[in-house]
């Protein structure tokens, strides 16, 4: 995928920034969604790694990369803090994967689903675009970030591999 | 968290041997399942946060076939069993009475084998609860994933638990020997908080 030495792994409910060129990589995404946003001439980047659509689903309110509604605000406050051009940050979202769906009750609507749905509605909130996804379907996927040239990789648990 | 950080070293104690019971009944299943002796662990309990769930059980980035059931009725919660993928291969060929390594890929007929496995399991524990607690509880159909077991057990829990800030989870071990090769997989109960109260109600250490 790219150099291990500059890969920076951004873990559950985590948010990382970088305008100098490193990888950044999210592994194992199931339920969960990793969104990356991108200024790619200021050479910015940042990953948003988040578990939960709302904030209002956890007691925990110190950590707002947990939940898509807080974690997209503050990761785009970042990517301004290191430079990003707010009029050029372009978004891509990797994840929200439906694991063990058949045994969800009829008509409910499974967690990934709906981080996919609240990262959507909190980026144009933003008013960032959104430029590429792979997301849903019933398996997780691995992300890498190469921040430097803005390359993309998406593996999924079946071993296929697509560049957004 | 405060709830569970009130846990006594006597509900810890009375937990685990609750969970010893459940396992015992499963593993006695699996072991008439592929007549082969089972051996299991002394149940661990572990209270973590979501975050840390992954870094508890396993090698997070590890492949496994998980077979999640979620349990109905006077409790709630989810079982998952957890093999990894070479172990699970092995199994189906245990299961399905051939020569060990000719499991290659998991088709419709290994998932099958695999879910049909989770679900005996599944229903010995919770069966073995039941009637230790005198409670009513209800299986549901098992549901099969093979992925990474970080994204399992967060997808687990998230997807069907109701807190999402921090997991309790019973985990017992057990391993067997086929063919010199120790076979081994994971056992893990995730009762929801209000039902932990309930098991504990239910054996008088409240």
């Amino acid at each position: 995928m790219s150099d291990s030495r500059s890969d920076i792994l951004v873990r559950l409910g985590a948010i990382a920034v970088t305008n100098t060129g490193e990888t950044l990589v999210a592994l194992g995404l199931g339920s969960c969604v990793a969104v990356l946003l991108h200024d790619p001439v200021g050479q910015v980047g940042g990953l948003a790694h988040v578990l939960l659509p709302s904030g209002s689903l956890s007691r925990d309110r110190g950590r707002p990369a947990r939940a898509a509604d807080t974690a997209i605000p503050a990761l785009a406050e970042q990517m301004r803090q290191h430079g990003a051009s707010p009029q050029r940050i372009v978004a891509r979202m990797v994840g929200g994967a439906s694991m063990f769906a058949d045994l969800l009750a009829a008509g409910a609507v499974h967690i990934g689903e709906r981080n996919v749905v609240a990262c959507r509605m909190a980026l144009r909130k933003e008013g960032i675009p959104i430029v590429a996804e792979a997301v849903g379907g019933q398996g997780s996927r691995s992300v890498w970030f190469d921040v430097g040239n803005g390359t993309v990789t998406v593996r999924a648990v079946d071993g296929g591999t697509v560049t957004l | 968290m405060e709830e569970f950080d009130k846990l006594e070293a006597l509900q810890l104690d009375a937990l685990k041997e609750v969970a010893n019971i459940g396992a015992g009944h499963a593993a006695t299943a699996l072991s008439q399942l592929t007549e082969r002796r089972i051996m299991i662990s002394v149940p661990q309990i572990n209270v973590t946060g979501l975050e840390g769930l992954s870094e508890v059980v396993l090698d997070p980035d590890e492949i496994v076939a998980a077979v999640l059931m979620q349990m109905l009725g006077d409790l709630t919660g989810r079982t998952l069993l957890m093999l990894p993928e070479a172990n699970a291969k092995l199994l189906c060929d245990l299961l399905l009475r051939r020569p060990p390594g000719t499991t290659e890929s998991f088709e419709d007929l290994e998932k099958s084998s695999l879910k049909e496995a989770g679900n005996i399991l599944g229903g010995a524990y919770m069966n073995a609860l039941s009637d230790f607690m005198g409670m009513m509880l209800l299986p549901s159909v098992p549901s099969l994933a093979i992925d990474v077991a970080s994204a399992v057990i967060t997808s687990a829990q998230l997807g069907f638990g109701h807190d999402w800030d921090h997991v309790f989870c019973v985990e017992t071990d057990f391993h067997f020997e086929e063919a010199g090769r120790k076979l081994k997989g994971h056992f893990l109960l995730l009762p929801d908080l209000a039902s932990l109260k309930a098991i504990l109600g239910a054996i008088q250490l409240t």
